[in-house]
């Protein structure tokens, strides 16, 4: 098989400093002591080969660098050394409603979304009522209220919905089911389940062993930027563990 | 990545930008049935102002070129367009940071849309300027000429400068925030400093070589060079065609070197 994300040597450095914005007067008197300009390596030495169809855990504790990877996989942040290769197309479930607009209406919403992601207007047209039925019957009796008016389960519903309906043959989750009422939950795995049967390939970031052994077939372990392990789900998952317990 | 691949994958992306665009114009219409109203009332109010004070209140018609109203709504439009297009590309980034942080697009396309969008705004509200001459030369005040051919060029330069602008602007607000403000003072401050309500051969002489750096001289000149008959400025307009182009550069080659960190930053 061949490999559609590839990774050599990839780093990301960010700034250490919580007050990540200057002000002009700070830039005008950088008196040096006045701001903190150190920088830390939020991930370094990532190299990794994921093949089409894999289904990939990603774990490791808060602030190991999870989401910053899924996010240069998916290309909306730069590497600061190495390279990322990706070579489909990734639909990416990291902030679902992203591009949603409150003043417009959901369907107006549904058209641009899934229009930003390159869908055409014909395809859309076809997928509307999956789109919609997927989301709920709640989501449907208020197709033409503005979004801002959705609750926000309906509106990560409808998000989920939208997203999962594209094309692309890389999916990327970021814990966004920990939202969402249990029965929509279901719904969701039994998508992704669906989705994966298809052949496509996923990259699920998770604190939930039962989701990851689920879905995942191969694990990787992030701890403190740095890929700790890569294998088989189970293995993985229990050197985390281990490691983990050890640590209290 | 390359320009001539950016603008290759731009390209590639064209019905994506226009739903983009489309979202912007709906988004400014959808609120309020008076939308397309409110984009040429403005324009409208601001002339009538300037006219009512220069032609009446001060009797100096003869600043711009007659008739007065039609030589002030050409450059109140224009400059619409441009403070417009100023303001929201200076916030480009930081407004769409949810939907920057979500898709995967070539980011220049977050300042072009804007420039487009307000481009549009622009001709949807030149029926105005058509309404007018219309009137005036019924008057037998106006008297068309070759030069109108000239508009669509102005119109083209100034979409590059703003395209160029924005480029420049975006990445800068986005890490230093308070950029938004120096823009607005700019911006008032660049009201004056173009001959909107004035003519460029007004300016006496040590400063109006001065406004050759002012590529919106230029560009008014090719917009008001088919409604009067004076002749062109020349020397404006190769000042605004150099500008333009620098200003493209530079703005192109600040966003490649920023994004890295505007990305880290949104």
């Amino acid at each position: 098989m061949t490999a559609v994300i590839r990774t050599e040597g990839l780093g990301i450095e960010f700034y250490r400093s919580r007050k990540r914005k200057l002000s002009l007067r700070e830039m005008l008197y950088r008196g040096g002591a006045s701001h903190d300009r150190g920088t830390f390596w939020a991930l370094r030495n990532i190299s990794l080969e994921v093949a089409q169809g894999e289904a990939v855990g990603l774990l490791g504790p808060n602030g190991c660098g999870k989401s910053t990877l899924l996010k240069m996989i998916a290309g909306v942040l730069i590497p600061d050394e190495g390279s990322v290769t990706v070579s489909q197309g990734v639909a990416p479930l990291i902030e679902l409603t992203g591009g949603f607009l409150g003043e417009l209406t959901a369907r107006e919403n549904i058209y641009l979304t899934a229009g930003l992601h390159g869908l055409s207007r014909d395809a859309i047209d076809e997928r509307f009522d999956a789109i919609v039925d997927f989301a709920g019957p709640q989501v449907r009796a208020a197709l033409d209220t503005p979004f801002r008016h959705f609750s926000s389960g309906m509106q990560v519903r409808l998000g989920f919905s939208v997203i999962t309906t594209l094309d692309d043959p890389i999916l990327l989750v970021d814990e966004v089911l920990a939202v969402g009422d249990r029965a929509f939950k279901e719904k969701c795995y039994r998508r992704m389940g669906q989705l994966l049967a298809e052949g496509r390939t996923l990259f699920l970031v998770s604190h939930n062993e039962k989701d990851l052994t689920r879905f995942c077939t191969r694990g990787l372990y992030l701890r403190s930027g740095e890929l700790a392990a890569d294998g088989p789900i189970r293995e993985v998952l229990a050197q985390y563990n281990a490691d983990w317990t050890g640590a209290e | 990545m390359g320009i001539g691949t950016k603008v290759a994958r731009l390209w590639q992306l064209r019905t994506i930008l226009w739903t983009l665009v489309v979202r912007d114009l709906r988004v400014r219409y959808a609120r309020s049935w008076l939308g397309y109203l409110w984009t040429v009332l403005d324009p409208l109010a601001m002339a009538a102002i300037y006219f009512v004070v220069f032609a009446f209140i001060f009797d100096r018609g003869d600043i711009g070129h007659r008739p007065y109203f039609i030589f002030l709504l050409v450059g109140l439009l224009a400059w619409q367009w441009v403070s417009g297009s100023v303001n929201s590309t200076a916030l480009a980034i930081l407004s769409e940071a949810k939907l920057v942080r979500s898709t995967n697009l070539p980011r220049e396309i977050w300042v072009l849309r804007i420039v487009i969008a307000k481009g549009i705004e622009f001709l949807l509200s030149l029926p105005i300027l058509v309404g007018f001459s219309v009137y005036y030369l019924v008057k037998g005040q106006l008297h068309l000429n070759a030069r109108l051919l000239f508009f669509p060029l102005g119109v083209v330069l100034l979409f590059v400068f703003l395209v160029g602008a924005g480029l420049l602007l975006a990445p800068v607000t986005a890490l230093v925030t308070d950029t938004q403000r120096v823009v607005r003072i700019l911006l008032r401050m660049g009201f004056y400093f173009t001959p909107v309500i004035y003519a460029v051969h007004h300016v006496p002489e040590p400063w109006r070589s001065a406004m050759w750096v002012n590529p919106l001289a230029g560009i008014t000149e090719l917009l008001r060079a088919g409604f009067f008959d004076a002749p062109l400025d020349t020397a404006s307009v190769v000042g605004a065609v150099v500008v333009t182009v620098v200003t493209l550069g530079a703005g192109i080659a600040t966003f490649a070197r920023l994004e890295r960190a505007v990305l880290k930053e949104i």
